[in-house]
């Protein structure tokens, strides 16, 4: 749930204004501080046809765009309310037009990933099946599906672990697997669980690691143990690892290339909610020294935390990809929670005006579904007139979807028995 | 746990644009001097292993010269010095048979350890060549088997050299005692001037005229050379040029089993299997081969690395009873036992292909596998 009002950017801020501001911070020599800033980037945005993008430190700007969404939302219903910008207003969901994942349209950064009809088989079990990816640099991308979905069998045939039986992917930029030694220099990895040699120290290992990476990668051992909080323990051996100590190791072992493409399969897999959340600090940092973070997980909440884009994969078919915020808004109507005194009459006069989807009464008020698409000046409308007829307004409080209502409704899994 | 440290991020290249990341040299198929020294030290740290292999090529040696040199250090005349030709050479097959199992066990570790503790994963995906990582294993594993097989057979030579019997000046050989050291032709001329001696170990029958004995003599001097080489090498400690024979053969006996392990565990990704299979190799399958002569398949017994090994065998440690192959001509071997020896280049050959054999196909499907 994020509270609308102050429309500055923030991290809770609505998806679309958040990275209209940022794609359109160089123009604006700096941060967003007030609306009109945001509605200028929102002009530049929509005059140009541009997407949203994220700036990460200064390096990464304007990495991705809306070209990538690969949506399949449901019809909007017909709005009451005029689409178009209302002057000194900013929009809840500004009119986009989601483009298929394969337009020929590239971030100005490049994909870190990219894949096209991608299709690996196990006799006549179709693991991954045409997927097309494309994951910008710079982005904390997470890829999402239920057990058994083709996620881990994509990471493996991505980074050469196994091969491909159809399509093209590459990894930053290098074709894979015409240049996978080149592409996998510059590429941190765990795949599955992060296991070891147990005999070994975690130093040890990670010594074993370097020593194939190349020879200068060995100076980055024990800055890699530092930045897991493995230093103490960096001279145990790993059979007396907890999990969550060989997930850290895991990461170590990613970072001893400093590589600027991480795709971590699962790593809060055997996590208590402390580990979890240590897991969850430590990717943020590692997104925001601009390295491209490619997330694969099934626990969606982890996933909505720490990243800011996804690919829904499905039966080994990637079904959406895109913006968490974009996909979640497109999917349906915005839900507003109104606080107010006298909620049966506040419901009664917003039916009455024929501007919302619906209303229904709630414990400290009443909730108003809004069209989708509507206009964020459709909520101040509710509350002038709730306001004129003598209501008294406490707040208003869009109720966002959550990732998993939507990952439910776009996976095969919300037919099955649970 | 998320301190930044500035090592790891500062100085860190600007994203490549696409293409123009400088090319590293990890797609090299030769293994660095830091992928073979790392490895070594995971094979050394694996305990249970590396007692093993000191338990089976190490101590044998170590327990049996050391009892018999306490038990002649305390009573001198009731047992003998602790070194003896025999006692070198028991010792010695004893070596090359557990040699082999232990290198084999080693190599089969070596092969499939990656796999089972998941660190294969781990190496490919830094980018390095596979046939690199698997060619690293190979140094690294005979670094192990090499120094451990040098340090018993080194041990076995100091007590033989001088912890035995005084030399002796004869050869006993069919009961007649005959002088050390005669060549073929010294041999026949010292039976032709001893005939009655050389009456009494001579197949002739009884009371032979001299004229039948310089017959018999002349008929078999090969074969009774062979058996006068037989005895008298059997009967005193090997020169020191013989011991390096031996201890080149017992060298390459272990570097096989090592070799043909680690490409066996490399196919088979399992260390166990691997293991049992090699030592039913070496201790059923080979002996069999050796001792049997099966009819129309013989050159398929040939095929086997412990036959052709077994006629390399040196004649110091050779049962010296089949007569010569062409070991002896490379390090003084008698032949396998129960099957005619085998042409030089077809035992060259096998061993050859073993090795390389072997390793190419480990090689290969460590290049191949799913990771």
């Amino acid at each position: 749930m994020n509270v609308i009002h102050a429309p500055g950017i923030s991290h809770h801020a609505p998806g679309p204004a958040r990275w209209a501001a940022v794609i359109a911070a160089p123009l604006g020599g700096g941060g967003f501080h007030n609306g009109g800033e945001i509605l200028l980037a929102l002009l530049v945005l929509g005059g140009l046809g541009f997407g949203v993008t994220r700036l990460r430190r200064g390096r990464h700007a304007a990495q991705h765009d809306d070209t990538w969404i690969q949506p399949e939302p449901p019809p909007a219903p017909p709005s009451p309310s005029s689409p178009s910008e209302p002057p000194g207003g900013t929009t809840i969901s500004p009119a986009r037009t989601p483009r298929a994942a394969d337009s020929s349209e590239r971030p100005p950064g490049g994909w870190a990933v990219e894949t096209r009809g991608l299709t690996k088989r196990f006799g006549a079990t179709v693991a991954v099946d045409g997927v097309e990816l494309r994951v910008p640099r710079g982005s904390t991308f997470g890829y999402l599906g239920p057990n058994g979905a083709g996620k881990t069998t994509l990471i493996r045939t991505l980074l050469g672990l196994t091969r491909a039986d159809g399509g093209t992917m590459s990894l930053l930029g290098f074709p894979v697997p015409a240049e996978r030694k080149r592409a996998l220099a510059g590429v941190g990895a765990i795949v599955d669980e992060p296991r070891f040699h147990p005999h070994l120290t975690g130093r040890d290992n990670l010594r074993l690691l370097a020593a194939a990476r190349g020879s200068d990668t060995s100076r980055r051992i024990d800055p890699s143990l530092a930045r897991v909080g493995l230093t103490q323990r960096a001279d145990d051996k790993v059979a007396s690892y907890s999990m969550g100590m060989r997930q850290r190791l895991g990461v170590a072992s990613c970072l001893l290339g400093d590589p600027e493409l991480l795709i971590l399969d699962e790593p809060m897999n055997g996590l208590d909610p402390a580990g979890m959340h240590e897991m969850r600090t430590m990717i943020t940092s590692l997104a925001g020294e601009g390295r491209t973070v490619v997330l694969s997980s099934h626990l969606l909440d982890e996933v909505e935390r720490t990243c800011d884009a996804v690919a829904i994969v499905d039966h080994g078919r990637v079904i959406r990809q895109g913006p968490i915020d974009e996909l979640i808004r497109g999917a349906g109507a915005v839900v507003v929670q109104v606080d107010c005194a006298e909620p049966a009459r506040a419901a009664r006069l917003i039916d009455q005006a024929g501007i919302v989807a619906g209303t229904a009464l709630a414990d400290t008020g009443l909730t108003v579904t809004l069209p989708a698409g509507a206009s964020r000046e459709l909520v101040a409308d509710i509350n002038r007139r709730l306001v004129g007829a003598g209501i008294s307004v406490y707040g208003l409080r869009e109720i966002q979807t959550s990732l998993e209502d939507w990952f439910l409704s776009v996976t095969s899994r919300l037919g099955e028995p649970s | 746990m998320t301190t930044t440290d500035p090592s790891l991020s500062d100085g860190r290249p600007e994203a490549p644009e696409p293409g123009r990341r400088a090319a590293p040299a990890i797609g090299a198929w030769l293994p660095t001097w830091d992928l073979i020294t790392t490895k070594n030290l995971e094979i050394r740290k694996r305990r249970g292993l590396m007692i093993t292999m000191v338990v089976l090529i190490v101590v044998p040696t170590v327990l049996i010269l050391g009892f018999r040199l306490l038990f002649h250090a305390v009573d001198p005349h009731t047992y003998s010095p602790a070194g003896s030709p025999g006692i070198f050479s028991g010792l010695s097959n004893l070596m090359a048979e557990f040699g082999f199992i232990a290198a084999a066990a080693l190599g089969a570790a070596a092969g499939t350890t990656d796999l089972t503790d998941g660190m294969f994963r781990h190496l490919v995906i830094t980018g390095r060549s596979r046939l690199a990582l698997y060619l690293a294993r190979i140094p690294a594993g005979l670094a192990v088997t090499v120094p451990l097989v040098a340090l018993a057979f080194a041990m076995n030579c100091l007590v033989t050299s001088y912890e035995s019997p005084p030399p002796p000046t004869s050869v006993s050989f069919y009961g007649v005692t005959v002088p050390e050291h005669l060549d073929q032709a010294g041999l026949r001329t010292w039976l032709l001037q001893h005939p009655q001696q050389a009456a009494n170990g001579l197949p002739v029958g009884p009371a032979p005229n001299p004229a039948q004995v310089r017959s018999a003599i002349d008929k078999n001097i090969a074969s009774l050379y062979s058996n006068y080489i037989t005895d008298e090498i059997s009967g005193s400690n090997p020169p020191d040029n013989e011991m390096a024979k031996i201890g080149l053969w017992l060298e390459l006996e272990a570097g096989i089993g090592f070799l043909v392990g680690l490409g066996f565990g490399s196919l088979t990704g399992q260390r166990t299997t691997t293991t049992i299979v090699l030592i039913a190799l070496e201790i059923i399958v080979t002996p069999l081969l050796e001792r049997v002569q099966l009819p129309y398949f013989i050159d398929g017994q040939r095929l086997i690395v412990g036959v052709a090994m077994d006629q390399l065998r040196p004649a110091g440690l050779a049962s010296g009873n089949s007569g010569g192959g062409p070991g002896q001509a490379l390090f003084g071997g008698h032949g396998a036992l129960g099957i005619p020896p085998m042409p030089t280049w077809a035992m060259i050959s096998v061993i050859v292909g073993w090795i390389v054999g072997w390793s190419g196909i480990g090689a290969w499907r460590m290049m191949t596998r799913d990771a």
